[in-house]
């Protein structure tokens, strides 16, 4: 049917007023403790094509009504090598290790585009800082490996209700980090990657409460607070070492306490990493040998670990 | 790979760098004390076309400009544009600026503004000069007009060592003397400004606040060093971003950004133990499992290894009380730079 252009024609299925949702829809609070860590669930080998993979996630919190319910982290990560060096590339002593962070499209309220934006090469960079630290590069001459992270859902960023612009306040990005750090370390290890320890990320915020008094608080959910400073580290424990340091913010005179809880909250994701990575190999061990043979643990966890790869 | 890993510099080399470094007191391979700068030259209000601008020299022939451009912008949501309210904080409040009205370009030869090193540098610059907030309160004309800060910065030379100290310090001047013309038009009119450029209003008014400063921190082992130099930066354990801001009204620094940069010693070779019969310019005959068992099992680092884990937090804790302590590195700077003249351009 030839359609009438001459004239603005009403649309042809009527209209109807917008409207709104009632603007009095009390900004999330936190429920938690101040030293309370988000649920956890984390899981390694979900991508069976990739040499390990992981998924992350921060469940909502139940207890909030669902329709002034947030939206959660969810996190996937895929490693991808070790594999040899193109043969044109140039010479490297090391593993180089490429990390990727892109979020979904449709993960934050403002949509995101196919082609990464500053912000998501900012926190690749991070997690490249993070992770280049733990893995031990110098096994793996002439070799490269691939850290591929997608954020399906990320935090709504900003307290509720608030105009936050296309970049938001920045503070959600620390979380998303945390939790890219983490998920990468257990993909890391599920790749059969030799590190000198997990490492895990942890946040921890300078927020002003309700009666404006400044408190500290552990892993922040960005919506929840008005924060004035936010420390994120990756954390290495049985070194007692950070690999990644993120500082925001005006901190005072309190920076070692922040910095100190960053850590513990570092702490608190690393029992679910272990737990994880644990879970992972017990399957994977349950599968390789046969029930009736006792499994020499050390020589049957995961890939063989030779390290007999340059020649 | 940035460019700043391409280390010439081979494991024997590295070794010799890392012992002469941690040695108490350090031996710098310039001679200069651990918180020694490097001799710099510095102008400002060099462009004529440029609210404000800055260039600064480093002796190792590192140079950068920086100029800041501002334009009017109508702001989103405010004032006659905002019919339809959707509650919460209805964006007139005096005083509050969005991060958006600053933008933060960086140039470096020889790489794309999408390569690692630009995009980090950006984001820790842009990160530390809206820290505290105040610099985009300044922005704010009136409740429906805002300025929009274009802050450009080149690197007029390759990038020889890590640049972030030379592109914090420009851009710290920069903004310094960046001046906005002065209101004529009073309250929430469209704003019209006064056009005798004598008349001008500096960004930054007075000497109490000041934009802040980036300054770039290694360790090798318990030594920690500032403003290292390339072969200094190829054996750093860590190397941390540090940006401070002077507290408005007294002469303490508050420190409101910190980042660690992945050390470019990482990517360095490992040396080859002696004992495996490869030194004096024997063939050396063992299989590469045995020189990595041979590397794994030199626990006294008789050979150079690059640097394994990350950093403690009690050497964190040092680089940052040597940064803000009252007579630190911090204050040293800023008196460094108050003889800088700030011109007018």
């Amino acid at each position: 049917m030839q359609a009438d252009r001459r004239r603005l024609n009403a649309p042809a299925g009527g209209t109807a007023p917008p409207v709104f949702a009632s603007a009095n829809t009390s900004p999330p609070r936190r429920r938690r403790k101040a030293d309370e860590h988000r649920k956890i669930f984390l899981q390694t080998g979900i991508v069976p094509s990739a040499a390990g993979s992981a998924y992350y996630e921060l469940p909502p919190d139940p207890a909030t009504p669902p329709l002034t319910r947030k939206s959660s982290l969810k996190i996937t990560c895929t490693v991808h090598g070790p594999r040899p060096l193109p043969r044109n590339a140039a010479f490297s002593p090391n593993l180089l290790l490429t990390t990727h962070v892109k979020y979904a499209p449709f993960a934050t309220k403002t949509r995101r585009g196919y082609v990464r934006d500053s912000s998501e090469r900012d926190l690749g960079l991070h997690l490249e800082t993070a992770l280049r630290g733990v893995v031990i590069g110098e096994r793996w001459p002439k070799s490269a490996a691939d850290v591929v992270i997608t954020v399906l859902e990320g935090e709504d960023d900003g307290p509720a209700g608030a105009h936050s612009g296309d970049m938001g306040s920045g503070w959600g990005m620390l979380s998303v980090l945390a939790g890219c750090i983490t998920v990468a370390s257990a993909a890391i290890v599920d790749a059969g990657i030799d590190c000198v320890d997990l490492v895990s990320g942890g946040v921890a915020a300078l927020v002003h409460d309700q009666s404006s008094e400044i408190t500290t608080v552990l892993d922040p959910a960005p919506a929840e607070h008005v924060t004035r400073a936010a420390c994120l580290v990756a954390y290495l424990q049985s070194r007692d070492e950070i690999t990644e340091m993120w500082m925001k913010g005006d901190a005072g005179g309190d920076l070692g306490g922040l910095i100190e809880s960053a850590v513990q909250s570092a702490t608190l994701a690393r029992t679910v990493l272990v737990e994880a990575v644990k879970d992972s190999t017990e399957a994977r061990v349950a599968a390789m040998s046969p029930p009736e043979l006792p499994s020499t643990d050390a020589a049957s966890k995961g890939r063989p670990k030779d390290v007999v790869t340059t020649g | 790979m940035p460019p700043y890993t391409n280390i010439p510099l081979s494991p024997a080399e590295l070794s010799y760098l890392h012992t002469s470094l941690s040695s108490t007191p350090p031996i710098r391979p310039d001679g200069r004390t651990p918180t020694q700068f490097r001799p710099l030259v510095a102008e400002t209000a060099i462009l004529p076309t440029a609210n404000g601008s800055a260039r600064v020299c480093f002796s190792d022939g590192t140079e950068a400009i920086v100029g800041v451009k501002a334009e009017v912008e109508k702001t989103r949501g405010g004032g006659m544009e905002q019919d339809v309210n959707m509650g919460g904080d209805d964006g007139n409040d005096e005083g509050k600026g969005e991060v958006q009205w600053l933008q933060l370009g960086i140039d470096i030869p020889g790489l794309r503004d999408d390569d690692a090193l630009p995009v980090f540098l950006g984001a820790m610059l842009r990160e530390a000069l809206l820290a505290d907030g105040g610099l985009a309160a300044r922005l704010n004309i009136n409740a429906r007009f805002h300025w929009r800060l274009y802050v450009d910065i080149l690197l007029l030379s390759p990038p020889l060592s890590y640049p972030l100290p030379l592109l914090s310090l420009t851009t710290h001047l920069a903004l310094l003397s960046t001046r906005l013309p002065a209101l004529v038009s009073q309250g929430d009119e469209d704003p019209l400004f006064n056009d005798d450029w004598q008349a001008s209003l500096p960004l930054y008014p007075s000497k109490a606040s000041q934009p802040p400063i980036t300054l770039l921190v290694i360790s090798v082992q318990d030594t920690i060093l500032f403003d290292p130099s390339v072969p200094e930066l190829a054996v750093a354990d860590a190397v941390l971003a540090i940006s401070v801001l002077q507290t408005p009204g007294s002469r303490t620094w508050s420190v409101v950004a910190i980042r660690t940069v992945d050390p470019p010693s990482r990517l360095t070779a490992a040396g080859v133990p002696s004992s495996l019969g490869s030194a004096g310019g024997a063939v050396a005959t063992a299989t590469n499992a045995e020189v990595l068992l041979a590397r794994e099992r030199d626990e006294i680092g008789s050979v150079w290894r690059p640097p394994r884990g990350g950093v403690g937090r009690k050497v964190i804790a040092r680089m940052v009380k040597m940064v803000v302590e009252s007579g630190g590195v911090a204050d040293e700077v800023m008196g460094g730079l108050e003889g800088v003249e700030i011109g007018m351009s």
